[in-house]
């Protein structure tokens, strides 16, 4: 019962610095911008079919771990000017924008890759478990929470000891102040949401050996994303990464002890949350 | 149109305008349950729109009432026997009460905090439907769901077996419940939602209770796109789940706000617009969503007032035009 509730533990890790990385790009992005994108779950499914499109031409996983999540930061990064027209809308508006942008990612992926699921295997050296004695642990599983935590440790680095990290931690609490430094924040957001864009996207190649690959895994993202940014609290970093561990070993452990509501686990730990603490763990009041 | 709801003689007149759009849908579109199938979502805009249009509240819920509403009256006729009207109410009753919970549990958040506990309680209730399969029928849907004739005392008023029986119980629904919506954002009550939505912390300070109204807007909206999801469930003859899923949100969603939230009218234009589009372009093309993904883009960046904004920008240029109208009076709709 213990290695099996390790384990759970493990797998939750493992889900939540998924979560993490599809929820990060959104809350920070929102936190800078006051800009809410519902089409950011389209970057997770364009993530994941990207990296099975290079899986299948290079065969290689590895490339596509590294590729996919570059090619949609780069397009996200470049189009941004696009979406700059979309900040100066009201919220509900830049909703149904992106709502509408949303829908345009995901047929175009059905037109690309059609409506049948598609299946990407881990790479060689990652199948199979690993055994730390009586606990035996999928190797893939593993390597995912060694991406993330190696992951969350470069992301803090480049938050908290570089000048970029610096103003953009200062322009999610003020972008006007920042402009009045002379520093062009347009830039800094832009590179700020290609970021997030690639992150959605390594998130959606992670997570395609583990769950396979379905043009309508967009809106499942997006509510999950949510679910972390309300518990996490909007525009912290840590904020995103305790919510997505918190709502990732819920999720899992609650198929250990009770299967039938491990879907709707996370949801009454959101809700409970919400009522104890409204503005959400790490969130500002 | 006055700021501050709709004055009494614009309601009477976009309420015979519906009773047209009803009469004449049938005749002019290529079959009755398109129709049918037109005014349903009629109804569930109107719910969304009074959220949205009064209280300013973009709810991502709105499937879930659909949903409870579509189970509710599903169950009534298959597990229970019941007659419309029982089966009807108690997907208002449901829906009333579903409506409460969740909104009072995702009002006590404002702004985007708002808008996405919206969307992850409706996710949230997907999975619910989903895993009490013995009740729902989970991924199979709820099927055998029959249409039990109008009945008062054994004797039988109106058979909704035929298509075109069951397309004038919707209508009549459609109208009353428009009436209704008409009725009470019109009313004081009324004002204080919108009050709400221009500035909830001064109607808090002015001595109205904003999470009360705000709940007291969700029962009336869930209860609306309750019975909706119940009409709809007769219409299909089943409930699937996608009833109750994200995309049935976003459905009502983009109706009501791809006809303007202006005006309840609005929602009418959007539902219609939506779901007859969606029947002679998905036999075209089945990626038509592709394109409605691009209007809507369209429309959210040059046309916030949506549809029925541009409808009114057209009648004010008509009538300049026609009548000569001085251009002092003649007033650009388009909101900012």
């Amino acid at each position: 019962m213990a290695s099996m509730l390790l384990s759970q533990v493990a797998n939750g890790v493992g889900i939540g610095i998924i979560y993490f990385m599809i929820a990060v790009g959104m809350s920070i992005t929102f936190g800078m911008m006051r800009f809410l994108n519902i089409a950011h779950g389209g970057f997770y499914l364009l993530g994941a079919y990207v990296g099975f499109e290079l899986v299948q031409q290079t065969g290689s996983f590895w490339f596509a771990l590294v590729g996919a999540p570059i090619c949609i930061g780069l397009v996200a990064w470049l189009s941004e000017p696009a979406f700059s027209v979309l900040y100066r809308l009201s919220h509900n508006m830049q909703i149904l924008a992106t709502l509408g942008l949303a829908l345009v990612i995901q047929e175009t992926v059905v037109l690309v890759w059609d409506t049948v699921g598609k299946h990407v295997a881990a790479p060689g050296g990652l199948v199979g478990a690993v055994a730390f004695g009586d606990f035996v642990y999928p190797r893939y599983r593993l390597f995912v929470i060694c991406v993330g935590v190696v992951l969350a440790a470069g992301l803090w680095l480049l938050l908290e000891r570089t000048n970029y990290g610096a103003v953009l931690r200062a322009g999610t609490q003020s972008t006007d102040d920042i402009e009045l430094l002379g520093i062009d924040i347009r830039r800094v957001f832009a590179a700020t949401f290609g970021l997030g864009a690639g992150l959605a996207g390594l998130a959606g190649v992670l997570a395609a050996p583990i769950r396979g690959v379905e043009p309508f895994m967009g809106p499942e993202a997006l509510a999950i994303a949510f679910v972390v940014v309300v518990v996490g609290g909007l525009g912290s970093f840590f904020g995103a990464l305790a919510g997505g561990l918190l709502i990732g070993i819920i999720q899992s452990t609650t198929s250990v002890f009770w299967p039938a509501a491990s879907g709707v686990a996370m949801y009454v730990g959101m809700a409970a949350i919400m009522l104890i603490r409204p503005r959400g763990l790490l969130g500002r009041a | 149109m006055s700021r501050y709801g709709t004055n009494c003689a614009q309601s009477t007149r976009e309420i015979l305008g519906l009773i047209a759009t009803v009469a004449l849908l049938p005749a002019v579109l290529p079959s009755v349950s398109l129709a049918t199938e037109c005014v349903i979502f009629v109804i569930a805009t109107l719910g969304c729109n009074l959220l949205l249009g009064r209280v300013g509240l973009l709810s991502f819920g709105q499937g879930i009432f659909f949903g409870a509403g579509s189970y509710a009256t599903g169950l009534a006729i298959v597990r229970l026997g019941a007659g419309p009207v029982f089966s009807l109410s108690a997907a208002l009753l449901l829906g009333s009460m579903v409506a409460a919970l969740i909104g009072s549990l995702a009002a006590r958040r404002r702004g985007v905090y708002f808008i996405m506990l919206t969307l992850a309680f409706t996710q949230m209730c997907y999975f619910l439907a989903f895993g009490m399969s013995g009740v729902t029928g989970g991924d199979n849907g709820l099927l055998g769901v029959s249409r039990p004739p109008l009945s008062f005392l054994g004797t039988t008023l109106l058979p909704l077996d035929s298509d075109l029986s069951f397309y004038a119980l919707c209508s009549i629904i459609c109208v009353a419940v428009y009436a209704l919506l008409a009725r009470v954002t019109g009313s004081p009550f009324g004002a204080v939602l919108v009050a709400i939505r221009e500035n909830e912390s001064r109607t808090f300070a002015v001595g109205y209770n904003p999470l009360a109204y705000k709940i007291l807007a969700f029962v009336l909206s869930g209860m609306v796109t309750a019975v909706a999801g119940g009409l709809y469930a007769m219409f299909l003859r089943f409930v699937p789940l996608s009833n109750i899923d994200i995309s049935m949100s976003e459905r009502i969603l983009i109706m009501t706000m791809l006809g303007g939230v202006g005006s309840l009218f609005g929602g009418v234009i959007g539902a219609v617009t939506v779901v007859v589009l969606s029947h002679l372009l998905s036999d075209l093309w089945s990626r038509w969503i592709l394109l409605l993904g691009l209007v809507l883009i369209v429309v959210a960046v040059c046309l916030p007032g949506g549809l029925w904004s541009a409808l009114q920008w057209i009648a004010t240029a008509l009538r300049r035009g026609v009548i000569g109208m001085s251009p002092r009076r003649a007033h650009l709709p388009l909101e900012k």
